[in-house]
């Protein structure tokens, strides 16, 4: 049996994650010949005030002061006390906000010099898919990757994570974070979970735009629309049908319209495909309401729904440490002068040779 | 005539069911007038996972679409099944069978590959069988001419994918107008090749820019005057998916 350790980077975005994970190989020869132990996997967000979004230079701040200690105790955590032990150093190479991605590929490439570990670069979705696979166990599944920068229904084909469906514009995540700036819903723990939380208290179902394009999805027009019905709701003059709106109706108006696009596309991926297990990964994933559609769904296909909690749904390190290591164990490493990362960086970019 | 409730009974039988899509049942049935003749029913049954008042709303609205858009082709010259009757209440719709498989399913079975997902060492290309070259290029070809005749009817499908075309004697037929609307704008056409594209991309990954080049040769042949203006939204399209943005 051999071991190996794996260090993952994480800061495309306003959550800092470090994580260390351990791979057990059982059987070299069978894609699935291993075990899996999260040694450690600690994370950090970068709070803004409510009504406030956040900017790429404070995110980078806040990334860089923290990143040493994180990094500091994800090791504790991990009981290493000899990094150069690592196998491997993996880092978010994109795709996210240029200046906090740059501000922690500099901590990994100082850490991987000091201790002479290679560095691998990993596609963030790739991390939210590998991390979701391994958590649930699901193994073919068709993804749901729903975040604050990204929205895509995902299938495994020939070596490739291949995009069926994605948003026309604007991701499911900052569609519900710019409503809840609207409404100055706060952004602790972050804005999607105060609007799932004020929607299990809606009743009303506002109608709102939907559009779905086959498989792609359009949501600048509910944004805009909804977010005009705030600006209403805010000045006091939002009845509907005779009733009083909330800001509970809102929220709950929204998600359900959201949803249950982001459900419609996905099933459409899964009659296309002929698949019946989905997996919901990325941010927007830990809605429980979103779980629940999903399940619904599937279960009248006979399939089923896979899906994680907030430690593994939301930006972490451990899924860049994973996918990382997955990687390298084929022989991949990223050097050092090709380490810079992208704001770009298409789910279908990596090859996926880990897999069969 | 057959009486409906009793129809919808009749249809929930296992072995008529035909074919599970994405929200719809489709199975064989009777023609209600002429009762010889073999026909599909598309039923769209209630999606419990969204509320009652969207779902109604979006059944009642696709199915209506569907009927309008098959009836309005009827009369041209886009191959399409003939609409034999609609029960909007019942969101039923009763159209003729197309017999052949999907566009999907056929060039699947001619790359030799049933499941769709063979595995192919670091993804190099690998060459098209040779001897159906010529008749995966004929039949994309006539694909493409078959969407470039829809948008000429100012149709816009909403769904165009290699699931959504079937196969009759070698002839495309179009199928699933649940999404489809009238539209003249070069905008909304050019969103729809742009769907198609996506789809080819990823359902048929190792040929697929050979494959759109010869549905666009189709298409382009077929399309006359609106092409240019379409073409050019077509581009506006890709470069907004290439650029958009990832952040938060
Ligand atoms: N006229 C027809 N003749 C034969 N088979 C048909 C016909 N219409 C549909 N089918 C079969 O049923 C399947 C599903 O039908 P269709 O594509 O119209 O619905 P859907 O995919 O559920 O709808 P949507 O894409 O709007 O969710 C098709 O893929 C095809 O196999
Ligand atoms: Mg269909």
């Amino acid at each position: 049996m051999t071991t190996y350790l794996s260090l993952g980077l994480e800061g495309s975005a306003n959550k800092l994650g470090v994580g260390v994970i351990k791979h057990t190989v059982t059987d070299a020869n069978a894609e699935n010949g291993f075990s899996t132990d999260i040694l450690s996997n600690i994370r950090d967000t970068y709070i803004t005030p409510p009504g406030e979004g956040f900017l790429p230079r404070d995110t980078a701040r806040h990334h860089r002061n923290w990143v040493v200690r994180i990094i500091k105790r994800a090791l504790d955590e991990a009981k290493i006390s000899d990094p150069t032990k690592l196998h491997c150093i993996s880092f978010t190479q994109g795709p996210g906000m240029g200046a906090p991605l740059q501000s922690v590929v500099i901590a990994a490439r100082t850490i991987a010099q000091m201790w002479g570990v290679p560095l691998v670069g990993v596609n963030h979705c790739v991390g939210h898919i590998e991390m979701g696979r391994t958590i649930t166990g699901a193994t073919n599944p068709v993804v749901l990757y729903v975040s604050g920068g990204n929205t895509q229904v995902i299938a495994y084909s020939k070596q490739r994570y291949r995009i069926f469906g994605e948003t026309l514009d604007i991701a499911v995540g900052n569609c519900l974070d710019r409503f809840a700036r609207v409404l100055k819903i706060p952004n602790a723990p972050s804005p999607g979970y105060n609007i799932e939380q004020l929607a299990k208290k809606g009743k009303k179902y506002v109608p709102l735009p939907y559009t779905v394009k086959g498989m792609d999805l359009s949501m600048s027009g509910v944004l805009q629309f909804v977010e005009s019905l705030a600006k209403r709701f805010q000045a006091g003059d939002l009845v509907v049908d005779g009733h009083q709106v909330t800001a509970e109706d809102l929220c709950f108006s929204l998600q359900e319209t959201l949803f249950a696009m982001l459900v419609e596309i996905t099933e459409r991926a899964m009659a296309h495909v002929n698949s019946q297990q989905v997996l919901i990964v990325g941010g927007v994933g830990c809605n429980e309401r979103l779980q629940e559609m999903m399940g619904i769904m599937a279960r009248d296909r006979n399939g089923s729904v896979y899906a994680t909690d907030e430690r593994f749904c939301i930006d972490n390190g451990i899924m860049i440490a994973h996918a990382g290591l997955l990687a390298w164990r084929q022989g991949f490493e990223t050097k050092m002068e090709k380490t810079q990362c992208t704001q770009r960086f298409r789910t279908d970019e990596v090859l996926v040779d880990w897999r069969v | 005539m057959i009486t409906l409730p009793e129809q919808l009974e009749k249809l929930s039988k296992q072995e008529n069911l035909i074919a599970q899509g994405a929200e719809s049942l489709v199975y064989s049935a009777q023609h209600p007038y002429l009762p010889q003749q073999e026909c599909i029913v598309k039923y769209r049954p209630k999606k419990p996972y969204r509320l009652p008042e969207l779902d109604a709303q979006l059944s009642k609205h696709r199915t209506l679409a569907e009927a309008r858009v098959l009836q309005k082709l009827a009369l041209g010259d886009v191959e399409v099944p003939h609409l034999v009757f609609i029960d909007a209440k019942n969101g039923l719709i009763y159209m003729e069978k197309i017999e052949g498989l999907s566009v999907k399913q056929w060039i699947w079975n001619e790359e030799g590959d049933t499941e769709g997902g063979a595995q192919e060492a670091g993804d190099k290309s690998r060459s098209l069988p040779d001897g159906d070259v010529s008749s995966l290029k004929d039949t994309l070809v006539l694909v493409g001419q078959e969407i470039g005749k829809l948008h000429k009817s100012d149709i816009v499908h909403g769904d165009l994918t290699t699931s959504n075309v079937m196969l009759r004697d070698g002839k495309p037929v179009i199928i699933d107008f649940g999404l489809a609307s009238v539209s003249t704008l070069a905008e909304d056409k050019a969103v729809d090749l742009y769907v198609m594209e996506r789809a080819v991309l990823s359902t048929h990954p190792v040929h697929s820019q050979q494959y759109c080049d010869w549905l666009f040769e189709g298409y382009l042949a077929v399309v006359g005057k609106s092409q240019k203006e379409v073409m050019r939204k077509l581009e506006d399209v890709r470069q907004r998916g290439r650029k958009r943005s990832m952040l938060g």
